[in-house]
């Protein structure tokens, strides 16, 4: 193997790399900053309430959802957890909201950075929200038959 | 200072720190994607992902995926997406290839981490990494049908 080959093949195809993405991250950022300070949050509530009615989960699960589908799932359990020790959430609730969740979370970050190495934004990002809402209107379906087996299952794990 | 001053001076202040956030994400990136391409490179250039990736190649085909695609989704589950874009990056794959790798680790990716993260909220891990997992597999085998 050529060596000096190795390190310039690598040093500028990384370096290139970085720059597309500085090309798109940067300016996508400052645009999503600027629409989170103009209480963009509290009309996309508004928005998703008939998806929370859907799923049938409360409206205190709404909040961690929004959260969680934007910031991440670092960010929506924290809240989550908030909410939980609050006792704010059922054991329902948390289920369909965390089965939505890990299907579908940090929606722009994610999207994002598929987005940099050549994917469909649209199309990645609707087939993520639309898988989410199916198999947590499922969960929630599945929970409302079975609710007190949830409660030995939770705490099983 | 009037309405239409204090609105201009609020989108100066996001966008700034939009900047800050970007050059933030930038470098998180930058640090794992730069090693990551580094590392493909030298399975690239030493013959070892042309060793490994047919062994991959029969379940892989069946994703619609080439063999060394499988280095992708073993780094974006087990490290993270950033890793996973640092080698898709070092290969030359198709839209389609592309496309099914970012639904598949959309689905499913960092599953160490953020499973760690479920299950502090109280929910199986168990069902959680199936579902991820589930969702990946269905979702490419889908993709790859219908693309």
């Amino acid at each position: 193997m050529d060596f000096s080959l190795y390190i310039k093949e690598s040093v500028l195809g990384s370096l290139s790399s970085v720059l597309t993405m500085a090309k798109i991250i940067i300016p996508l950022m400052m645009v999503m900053e600027v629409l989170k300070d103009s209480n963009i949050l509290d009309r996309l509530s508004h928005k998703i309430s008939p998806i929370a009615r859907f799923l049938n989960i409360s409206n205190n699960a709404v909040f961690p959802l929004i959260i969680g589908l934007i910031f991440g799932l670092s960010y929506g359990a924290g809240v989550i957890i908030e909410s939980a020790e609050e006792n704010d959430l059922s054991k329902r609730d948390l289920y369909t909201l965390m089965i939505f969740l890990v299907a579908c979370h940090a929606v722009i970050e994610d999207t994002l950075l598929f987005v940099v190495v050549g994917a469909s934004l649209w199309f990645l990002l609707g087939i993520r929200l639309i898988v989410a809402i199916i198999i947590s209107y499922l969960a929630s379906k599945v929970l409302n038959k079975m609710d007190m087996g949830i409660e030995t299952k939770g705490d099983k794990n | 200072m009037n309405r239409r001053e204090a609105g201009d001076n609020m989108i100066e202040e996001s966008g700034k720190r939009g900047l800050k956030k970007g050059l933030i994400t930038l470098w998180k990136l930058t640090k794992i994607v730069v090693p990551v391409y580094f590392f493909v490179t030298l399975l690239k250039m030493s013959h070892i992902l042309d060793t490994i990736s047919p062994w991959f190649e029969p379940a892989m085909s069946i994703l619609g995926l080439p063999g060394e695609a499988s280095v992708v989704l073993v780094l974006g589950n087990f490290i993270n997406l950033y890793a996973s874009i640092g080698a898709i990056v070092s290969m030359s794959l198709t839209i389609k290839q592309i496309t099914i790798l970012s639904v598949m680790l959309s689905f499913s990716h960092s599953l160490f981490l953020e499973s760690a993260v479920a299950k502090r909220t109280g929910v199986s891990i168990v069902l959680v990494v199936f579902i991820r997992l589930g969702l990946a597999i269905i979702s490419a085998l889908v993709l790859n049908l219908l693309l």
